[in-house]
């Protein structure tokens, strides 16, 4: 009888997946496209987070064992780096969201050319490498740093910029634009109206503010604040740099693999790291409920109220304050790069930029970054017209794959690449395919998100048109959807080109000589304390960066307006 | 698309496995740019072989290494403490090679079968900032000792010895002037007037040069840049003596045969390849060419290489567990 019933189970599940494997062969290059997709994915995220996990247990290592979580608990220092690292997180966030939401309120309500320029100084800082602001900081705020000595006489105090302060302030510094992007966009696409509805029913400004701007911008702010918390977490080069005798997890990871071959236990670090990280994600992605303000019909000609003088002053007020900080921060690291040596030898110098090895790691940068953007924005969007217009099997969870790849920690994802990469079979540790696969695949998810809003937005009318005049599925692909989501390329591709410039957390463990990157090389100078060709390496890398941006504004722009 | 997808795919993956891919030698080292970069400059222009280095603090350079063995990411080690040799050599990661080159340089200095080759050697000096000393009316320090004096509560910089090769030096120095216990006893009371401990030995120096702290505990060579760059700085060799690392070079086992790592070998025992390092060496090994330190010699102690390879593990873990937690 339960023989029967098993069977009788086994053969309708065994029909199911014959039919789903029939249709979902029934386009083999769809198929086999997905295929590769997925074994891309579970090679390159799934398998080296795998790896960081059963390496804390000893796998791989000694011999499974709980010993190393035992150390981490009754090590204090591990256990205070976690607690440091969470609370530099939750420190950074708040201060960096309570500048956005007025820096935001500033540029979106008022029309002043300032506020266009502030807007443009607030993206800065998304140039540079993350822990350049480190070093001004020291310069301006170090022990004797020349701010300093004025607080010091001032005050009467021993001001020290090291440890836990100074790694917040530098990674406000570093994290505020992306905060500042999300929030700014979400109170722009509020729809005007319901501002002037709540006006012209007596409220205040402030109140409406506070009553209907911010509520409706909520689901923005706090997914700004979760991806602020979770950068603030996982960083390490501020600490590295600032954070003096306090230490926190993900430079405590790094140190560990580099100076002690400790493997196990940064592995227990980094799993430390992505269990936040994990939560964050996974509420973000299927908790938060997209209040979406899609009242969106900008159309109609209605424009935000401006702000009144008293809110317009504060907001000015906290705005000037970041856009002069983060000017300073910039002109400092330009200055550092064109004197001898910044504060003590203030003569003009051009020597910080005759490096040979730093323009060739330059070089190696860009074409790593150009190829890493180009194949995670390729796979990306494949990735995304696989999941929204083909029906593919167990594509939710590869979409969670390559969602979550952006959201770990780039630490772990580096020593999981160690793990995994650095023997046989696949020994690519040294070569310039690894760096290029480390960062296409903490990226892909970028384009794959904006490749499935895209084609949500395309109506799929538009391939049925073309299917029904007898247009093959690959025809249709090419000449109908390609087009339409050139967009979303573009976006997907400068972000990652961007990012992938001045990412160092994770290519740090795969660099190899004649591989070495532009950002690793600045840390490492930062490292050896050499101010002035760290500074001027970051300007060389800040005008490339901006230069093809430009380039690539202007191709977009131009295609578009080719359509 | 799918053929388009894929060739692209295909070529971008040869492309870049061919870049990876080229002649030159490429070496780890644990020397600043710096000086690494000028003496690479010399060798290319004197043999034409092409190099890339990696700059890898001496702990950190060696544990990758040791990881990576026997498919080392180098060819070549070229800066590197001369405790790490020997223990490279227990561990046979060593491939020999005899230099014709390297005939003159006195045995002592060189391994017998030729798995090294020391070029320079270098000695720990203190770095004090003369303008700090004097604004925060403090003694210039002379010994190890004057270090622990209270005066300098958080005025000192340090590397710390489980990552840099010089603050091992340090540390390995005074264990082997005042015996074990009492050398913990001392670092327990310098720890009290440290202020940070770093990553790398160039770092103390250049911190006392900046005036973020009035010492650095640091190398000769690090003193006399920062010296030379104009920075408030003094050279204080202290009393009871230093201990000294000779700076090798070697070829990790499997690729002693190829020509182009031979020649980098060769071109460092070579007179072209001593003066390019004397540039930035206080003293190197080949007879008759002199390093920056000139004829004063310091007061260097019979220091134990042998002993601190020995005992490198213990320490560095003992170090951790007083000051790293």
């Amino acid at each position: 009888m339960i023989v029967q019933t098993n069977t009788t189970v086994g053969d309708s599940i065994s029909h199911r997946f014959k039919l789903t494997w029939k249709r979902f062969w029934s386009e083999p290059g769809f198929a086999v496209a997905a295929i590769i997709v997925a074994a891309l994915l579970i090679l390159f995220i799934l398998l080296p987070l795998a790896a960081v996990l059963l390496r804390s247990f000893g796998i791989g290592g000694e011999g499974f064992s709980f010993q190393y979580y035992q150390q981490f608990l009754q090590h204090s220092s591990y256990f205070q780096a976690l607690l440091n690292s969470i609370g530099v997180g939750v420190v950074t966030t708040a201060i960096v969201i309570s500048i956005s939401i007025p820096f935001a309120l500033y540029v979106t309500r008022t029309k002043s050319t300032l506020s266009k320029m502030y807007r443009a100084l607030s993206l800065l800082p998304m140039v540079a490498p993350p822990f350049i602001f480190s070093l001004s900081l020291i310069i301006l705020l170090g022990r004797r740093g020349v701010v300093t000595e004025h607080i010091n006489n001032l005050f009467g105090v021993e001001f020290s910029i090291y440890g836990f302060w100074g790694v917040v302030v530098a990674q406000v510094l570093g994290f505020f634009p992306i905060a500042y992007m999300m929030i700014e966009s979400s109170l722009r696409s509020i729809n005007p109206s319901l501002e002037h509805a709540s006006r012209d029913l007596g409220a205040g400004q402030a109140r409406t503010i506070f009553k209907v701007s911010l509520p409706l911008a909520s689901t923005g702010i706090l997914k700004a604040s979760l991806i602020v918390f979770v950068m603030a977490l996982a960083d390490f080069s501020n600490p590295l740099i600032i954070g003096g005798e306090t230490s926190f997890l993900a430079s405590d990871a790094y140190l560990l693999v580099t100076g002690q071959q400790n493997l196990e236990m940064a592995a227990v670090l980094g799993v430390f790291l992505i269990i936040p990280s994990l939560i964050v994600f996974l509420y973000q992605t299927y908790f938060i409920k997209d209040i979406e303000t899609t009242s969106i019909d900008s159309s109609a000609g209605t424009s935000n109220v401006p702000l009144n003088k008293k809110i317009q002053g504060v907001t000015f007020g906290i705005s000037t304050l970041m856009a002069l900080f983060i000017a300073v921060m910039f002109i400092m690291v330009v200055l550092g790069a064109f004197v001898q040596i910044i504060g003590v030898n203030n003569t003009f110098t051009l020597d910080h930029f005759s490096d040979p090895s730093g323009w060739e790691f330059i070089s190696t940068s860009l074409i790593v970054s150009f190829f890493a953007a180009l194949l995670a924005s390729v796979l990306g969007l494949l990735q995304g017209y696989l999941t929204v217009r083909k029906n593919i099997p167990a594509k939710k969870f590869l979409e969670f794959v390559a969602l979550f790849g952006l959201a770990v920690p780039g630490t772990v994802m580096g020593i999981g690449y160690v793990l995994i990469f650095n023997g046989p079979p696949l020994f690519l540790t040294g070569t310039v395919l690894l760096l290029v696969l480390n960062m296409t695949f903490r990226k892909i998810g970028v384009g794959l998100e904006s490749g499935i809003s895209k084609l949500h937005q395309i109506d799929t009318s538009m391939e049925e048109a073309s299917a029904d005049l007898g247009a093959k599925p690959l025809h249709t692909l090419r000449k109908i959807v390609l087009p339409l989501l050139s967009p979303a390329f573009m976006s997907g591709f400068v972000y990652t080109f961007m990012t992938a410039m001045v990412s160092v957390s994770s290519v740090i463990f795969l660099v190899s000589p004649g591989t070495n990157l532009a950002a690793t090389y600045i840390l490492n100078l930062a490292n050896q304390a050499a101010v002035g060709r760290a500074s001027a390496m970051s300007v060389i890398m800040i005008a490339i960066v901006l230069i093809c941006m430009a380039v690539l504004k202007w191709i977009e722009r131009r295609n578009n307006a080719g359509i | 698309m799918k053929f388009k997808l894929s060739g692209v795919l295909i070529g971008t993956a040869l492309t870049l496995v061919a870049c990876g891919e080229d002649d030159s030698v490429s070496i780890y080292t644990h020397n600043v740019e710096d000086e690494m970069q000028p003496m690479v400059s010399a060798l290319e222009e004197e043999t034409g072989v092409n190099a890339d280095f990696l700059n890898l603090s001496s702990e950190e350079g060696f544990s990758r290494a040791e990881a990576e063995f026997p498919d080392v990411g180098a060819e070549i080690q070229w800066g590197q403490l001369h405790s790490l040799a020997l223990l490279a050599q227990e561990e046979d990661m060593l491939g020999s090679y005899e230099s014709p080159e390297w005939e003159d340089v006195p045995d002592e200095f060189k391994d017998p079968e030729g798995q090294w080759y020391g070029w320079s050697y270098w000695y720990n000096e203190l770095a004090v900032n003369t303008d700090l000393v004097e604004d925060l009316g403090l003694d210039t320090p002379t010994s190890w000792e004057d270090l622990t004096d209270p005066q300098y509560e958080g005025e000192i910089v340090m590397p710390d010895p489980s990552v840099s090769g010089t603050g091992f030096l340090f540390v390995s120095t005074i264990m082997q002037m005042l015996g074990e216990e009492e050398a913990w006893d001392y670092f327990e009371a310098l720890d009290q007037n440290v202020g940070q401990y770093v990553e790398s030995a160039d770092v103390p120096g250049q911190m006392a040069a900046q005036g973020e702290y009035a010492i650095g505990i640091t190398w000769d060579q690090a003193v006399n840049d920062f010296i030379e760059e104009g920075y408030p700085i003094e050279g204080v060799v202290p009393d009871e003596g230093v201990g000294y690392d000779l700076d090798v070079i070697w070829i990790y086992e499997g690729y002693e045969e190829d020509e182009n790592v031979q020649q980098v070998v060769d071109f460092v025992g070579s007179e072209a390849g001593m003066e390019a390092a004397a540039e930035h060496r206080s003293m190197v090994t080949k007879p008759g060419i002199e390093g920056t330190a000139g004829d004063a010699e310091p007061n260097l102690i019979d220091y134990d290489a042998l002993w601190a390879a020995d005992n490198r593990q213990d320490i560095q873990d003992e170090w951790d567990s007083r000051f790293n937690s």
